[in-house]
């Protein structure tokens, strides 16, 4: 039995970019509108799944925060950071600054996420 | 191919997939695209070489395999969560495609690099209970499309080479 392999770009292979694309807009549609809404005023650290603090964006502050790893978050004229970590990858600290709501940095091997929300708590829905 | 020679290449992937991933560490993508969990998807390429060069079931043994040592070297508990999230369904998403005639490896590595993201943001939703993360997920396929058709041309470049290498094994390419 000869097995044969398809290893040239094929016409074919257009349509997994197509199903690509449409996938990435229609999650722009579901989530895009739900995740960012007006500007963002509150920033919420959850760290396990648990909001432990939240600041105003506008306040500027350096807020250490300890577990598995060590993280410093920096907020500073209306952005928020990372700026410290000394988890594997650095991935959190990689990630700049951050001012939209909705936008979220992540430090996954900390379990911490820093969350930018609207001036009011504009949380549509939290999967459980 | 005899049964040695099957868990020869088998181990011989594993550890240049663990390489690879270990080396895909050290090119801060991050810098340039900040993204959480953006990478190239290096240890694909042993993924893809594995499912259409040995077959599904290897390239199966190959991965999980390689999932578990990856957290042993370094990724921990967290790392292999997630890397099993987004390996295990661009594998199953992968060995599907190959099945499909109007897809190259090409098209089998964008869905599979599309897939892997996937699985990743849905570890990352579950194990955060954040839909927030899901925000990242359009910005991070549209990069699959170009880690994708990265990693596949590599695929295919090293295939070539190797079906032409005399294992006694039985596979050419097709046009």
């Amino acid at each position: 039995m000869k097995e044969t392999l398809r290893l040239s770009f094929r016409k074919g292979d257009l349509w997994a970019i197509v199903l690509v694309i449409l996938l990435a807009l229609l999650t722009v549609g579901l989530w895009g509108r739900k995740v960012v809404s007006d500007t963002a005023g509150t920033v919420q650290i959850y760290q396990n799944n648990q909001c432990i603090m939240e600041y105003s964006l506008f306040q500027d502050a350096l807020i250490p925060v300890e577990g598995e790893y060590h993280n410093i978050i920096q907020i500073s004229g209306g952005k928020v950071a990372i700026v410290e970590s000394n988890c594997p990858g650095e991935d959190c600290v990689h990630s700049g600054w951050i001012k939209s709501p909705g936008r979220s940095l992540v430090c996954l091997p900390n379990k911490v996420e820093v969350r930018l929300v609207g001036k009011e708590d504009e949380v549509d829905f939290i999967v459980r | 191919m005899k049964k040695a020679e099957n868990v020869a290449l088998c181990g011989v992937m594993i550890s240049l997939a663990l390489v690879l991933s270990y080396m895909e560490r050290l090119i801060p993508l991050q810098m340039v695209i900040p993204l959480p969990g953006i990478k190239l998807g290096l240890a694909n390429i042993v993924t893809l070489v594995s499912l259409y060069f040995l077959g599904s079931k290897q390239a199966w043994a190959i991965l999980l395999i390689r999932c578990i040592l990856g957290a042993v070297f370094g990724g921990g508990i967290s790392g292999l969560l997630f890397s099993v999230g987004g390996s295990i369904l661009a594998l199953t998403v992968m060995s599907a495609a190959k099945k499909v005639s109007c897809f190259s490896i090409f098209g089998v590595s964008i869905l599979g690099a599309a897939a892997h993201n996937i699985g990743q943001i849905f570890m990352a939703v579950i194990l955060m209970k954040s839909i927030y993360i899901s925000g990242y997920l359009p910005y991070l396929l549209v990069i699959a499309l170009f880690t994708g058709f990265a990693t596949g041309s590599a695929a295919a470049g090293i295939l070539r080479v190797l079906i032409k290498m005399p294992m006694g094994i039985k596979i050419k390419e097709s046009n």
